[in-house]
């Protein structure tokens, strides 16, 4: 079952600072909702364990994400790969990053989503909407906390 | 409304007695595979692949192993180990993996198994067991697989995914018939891939006893004597030490003919543990990984005359295996009993191909409630007739009766190789015409298309095929598809019945009582019917494919008459009579031509105890092993009426009638019973059930919210009749019925949609017929005008 989506978030931080925010790797799995663990392997990549309920799967599922940003700083591709409960997932998310006059950045995301095994076939009505959520709320949260920095 | 054609009186036979198994089922005193907990016993849980088709580098077992209760993991390379990696399939023509090796051939395959303390602990282990997948690009579509661009079968010579080529027929006949036809009709007709899905899965429990050598395994098994043999071929345990014994099942309708990885592993871990190790499957296991139906993609060309005489019939289909070829058909027959695909009708010339091919999709093909592959076999044909009379501006019951095999034609030697016993088509029909109003309907109908809406009929006047079978022509892993009854009377009269078939629900405890009791004279409910137990039935090939009666019932009849053959014996003793002078009449001895000189079956039991005749062995059993001389071939004609709302899609079946011809029928309510059910099961066909695939391979239909079974809050109301044209081969003239519903009723179901939507121009939809693919299909045509 392959998914698309797109979304936008508009940062009230310089491109710099949202740049560096998003190369860091434990602060990005910090972003993903439900988040129960993370393990910083190195300085592109992180193990993380996410609470995941789609439909009647729930459960904990175990994701590797890893970060290739572009020279140029303007874009990072996110590879997000794992799954628990018979069920297999291949995230990839690209994030384009534009400064705006007014200082603040604006950051396109793109993302798809390869899934397979239980989540797939129990979950097919729901899992659109749940996936969407969870990479919607992913770059919700690099805004969230983004601000929180600005304003603190 | 029940209408059946009256029968001789009779003892036995002919009566609707009630089920002597009932009781025990409607108090909840049956006892099935999941209500037998043994001492010590263990539980294993399967682990499966997400993907449908990828490389598996590694199994990390070292979490799993760890987990509270755990006591091993199995998998793939440890069975390699013990030489169970891969089993023969039933047919013998392909090897199957028991747990994936190296690959993973399609969703949810077993990859590794977990033996636990509890259901839970084994679970809760599966989930720790580390499989590292490399994903492959999987193959769906069997007209993707033909084109062998990707390769599924590394372990095969042959790279290609094309499994057989059979067919039956004259080719060139039948394409110069058809090219010389006045009017022909081609289509492209899916029978689609549905699963079985009997409320209870498939389970089992293996317990090998380390001191006495001896494997004890309670399985679902519509087979138990099969599985017994195959499970000694395939681990070299001598066959007098493997012991299986089938409890109460709970539905089986054809999954519950193959051997499952479950299986092998339950018996591995028991070996390996010393303890009895339980598996049961799940509802989503059984819909994902056990043996499904169908999936046979047919092209059907029909030709005629003008005037509507059939003249050639050619079908060339593509048949999706899954991931195995692990159909469980006769050896001479690998596209099962296709051949029956001119169907009730008298076509000069036929030829019928199939090619089967490899698909990253479960494998099977071959169960639910008839196929060998009749169900397809009889919804291509009876579809196709259906379209040959649109074009023809032909009635379709017309065109029908002007092309059925004649009564006095039998036994009638069809184009495609087989020989039918009885029939009388026009007959059947004429009654089925009768008890629906068919005129009146047609009428209301014309009435209906002039305000526009929808009503349609649809027609099905199908011929089953079932009974395997002579053994000359049908086997299961070489084994002769013959059956078998062993009959013991007790002094007393009363007695125990074994067969070497295995009764899901069909009524076995209450019909095999009937026909002895027929035979002999005494009384059904002193018979025990007694099967499933390896150690204690007769050697039989099992129940599927309508073949019980057909085969263990001609069994159980001549077993009978052994016994009276003794018993007369017997009676002359008793009766100080010579042997010749004894005659059995009105179901006891008598002497000719001295009246009121008479004993009873009843009488001649205890007198083979207590005072048998000089001469003769004491006591009253007899076994007998019946390959049959022949096939049997039931028929029926189904009339569906339906009306179909423009605005939604919706169908409503507004009658239904089934009137079938199965031969003598031993008990008319279970014959019903038989009916309605598979009614039910073809209504779901028809509108309800297809396991489906997205582009990724991934099932669609793995639970009950998915893969719909009917309640009987959509179950249409039942109308059944019946004629009666005695099988002449078969000892009791019995044919068989079990599976007829389920051959007989799905194109019924489409044909009268068919025909509500034909006056939009729409020639053919697929099953199952959902609320939207009728309205998409309706809104495509009125776009159209």
């Amino acid at each position: 079952m392959n998914l698309e989506w797109n979304g936008q978030e508009r940062i009230p931080a310089s491109k710099a600072t949202v740049w560096a925010f998003i190369n860091d790797p434990g602060k990005v799995a910090s972003c993903l909702p439900d988040l129960i663990s993370s393990n910083v392997k190195d300085a592109h990549s992180v193990d993380a364990t996410v609470k995941v309920a789609v439909g009647p799967v729930r459960g904990s599922f175990k994701f590797a994400i890893t970060l290739e940003p572009s020279a140029g700083g303007n874009h990072m591709d996110l590879k997000i790969s794992g799954g628990g409960f018979g069920s297999v997932v291949d995230l990839l998310a690209g994030a384009d990053l534009t400064e705006n006059a007014d200082g603040t950045t604006t950051l396109d995301w793109k993302g798809s989503a390869s899934v397979g095994g239980t989540v797939a076939t129990i979950g097919g009505r729901v899992l659109d909407a749940q996936a969407h959520r969870v990479i919607s709320t992913t770059f919700e949260n690099v805004k969230n906390q983004l601000s929180g920095a600005a304003a603190g | 409304m029940t209408t059946t054609e009256k029968l001789p009186d009779r003892h036995s036979i002919g009566q609707s007695m009630k089920r002597k198994e009932d009781p025990r089922f409607i108090r909840g005193k049956g006892r099935y595979l999941d209500d037998i907990v043994l001492p010590h016993m263990l539980y294993l849980a399967l682990v499966h692949s997400p993907y449908p088709h990828a490389r598996i580098t590694k199994i990390d077992k070292t979490a799993a192993l760890a987990s509270p209760g755990v006591k091993a993991v199995i998998t793939g390379e440890d069975l390699v180990a013990a030489k169970l990696g891969w089993l023969p399939t039933f047919h013998g023509f392909d090897n199957q993996m028991v747990l994936a090796i190296g690959k993973a051939l399609y969703q949810f395959q077993e990859v590794a198994g977990v033996v636990a303390t509890s259901r839970e602990a084994a679970a809760d282990g599966a989930e720790l067991v580390d499989v590292t997948y490399e994903p492959l690009p999987p193959v769906i579509d069997p007209y993707q697989s033909k084109l062998d661009k990707i390769i599924l079968r590394d372990d095969r010579e042959a790279k290609t995914n094309h499994i057989y080529h059979w067919e039956v027929g004259e080719r060139e006949k039948t394409d110069a018939a058809i090219a010389k036809s006045d009017v022909t009709i081609k289509e492209r007709i899916l029978s689609p891939r549905c699963h079985p899905a009997p409320l209870e899965p498939c389970g089992c429990i293996s317990d090998m006893n380390g001191a006495t050598g001896r494997l004890t395994i309670y399985m679902t098994s519509q087979a138990p004597h099969v599985h017994r043999t195959a499970f000694s071929l395939v681990t070299g345990i001598p066959e007098d030490k493997i012991h299986v014994i089938s409890p109460d099942i709970g539905g089986g309708f054809g999954n519950k003919v193959p051997v499952y990885p479950g299986y092998v592993v339950a018996t591995v871990a028991s070996v390996i543990l010393g303890v009895p190790v339980k598996w049961v499957e799940s509802r989503t296991e059984n819909l994902t990984t056990t043996g499904f139906a169908r999936d046979y993609h047919m092209d059907v060309e029909i030709g005629a005359t003008k005037a509507g005489k059939v003249t050639a019939l050619k079908v060339s289909t593509t048949a999706d295996h899954g991931a195995f070829d692990a159909a469980a058909d006769p050896r001479k027959y690998p596209a099962g009993m296709f051949g029956i695909v001119t169907g009730s009708y008298d076509f000069p010339t036929a030829f019928a191909e199939v090619d089967a091919y490899f698909t990253n999709k479960a494998p099977g093909g071959i169960a639910y409630r008839c196929s060998f592959r009749v169900t397809e076999a009889a919804f291509a044909i009876e579809r196709g007739m259906d379209i040959l009379a649109r074009k023809l501006g032909l009635d379709p019951v017309q065109l029908r009766m002007q092309n059925f095999i004649k009564k006095e034609q039998f036994p009638y030697p069809s184009p495609l190789g087989f020989t039918y016993d009885s029939g009388d088509y026009e007959k059947t029909t004429k009654k089925a015409l009768d008890l629906i109003g068919y005129d009146a309907l047609r009428k209301e109908q014309a009435e209906k298309r002039k305000r526009g809406e929808l009503m349609g009929i649809g027609v099905s006047t199908f011929t089953e095929i079932v009974g395997a079978g002579p053994g000359k022509h049908f086997d299961i892993l070489g084994i002769k598809m013959f059956d078998s009854a062993e009959i013991r009377i007790h002094p007393t009269g009363s007695g125990i019945v074994r067969t070497g078939t295995r009764g899901q629900g069909q009524g076995h405890e209450t019909t095999w009582a009937q026909i002895v009791a027929e035979e002999l004279g005494l009384d059904p409910q002193e018979l025990l019917v007694e099967e499933g137990d390896t150690d204690t039935a007769p050697y039989g090939l099992g129940t599927y494919a309508s073949r019980s009666t057909p085969v263990a019932g001609g069994a159980l009849a001549l077993a009978s008459r052994k016994i009276r053959e003794k018993a007369r014996k017997i009676a002359a003793h008793m009766m100080e009579a010579s042997e010749d002078d004894v005659e059995w009449k009105d179901y006891k001895f008598s002497v000719k031509g001295v009246p009121g000189k008479s004993v009873t079956m009843k009488e001649v039991a205890f007198a083979a105890y207590t005072n048998p005749a000089p001469d003769t062995e004491p006591g009253l059993e007899a076994t007998y092993y019946y390959d049959p001389p022949n096939l049997t071939f039931p028929n029926g004609t189904y009339i569906a009426v339906v009306d179909v709302d423009a605005d939604t899609g919706a169908v409503k079946v507004r009658r239904f009638l089934a009137v079938d011809d199965c031969g003598v029928v031993i008990n008319p309510m279970i014959v019903e019973g038989q009916i309605h059910g598979g009614l039910t099961e073809g209504f779901a066909m028809a509108f309800m059930q297809e396991i489906k695939f997205d582009e990724g391979g991934n099932h669609l239909n793995t639970n009950f919210t998915d893969y719909l079974v009917p309640t009987a809050l959509e179950t249409p109301h039942w109308e059944t009749g019946n004629t009666v044209t005695p099988s002449p081969h078969h000892p009791i003239g019995a044919k068989g019925v079990g599976e007829s519903p389920n051959a007989g009723s799905p194109q019924a179901f489409v044909n009268a949609v068919m025909d509500a939507l034909s006056p939009m121009g729409i020639t053919h939809l697929d099953m199952p017929l959902t609320r939207d693919k009728v309205w998409s299909a309706i809104q495509g045509a009125q776009k159209k005008t």
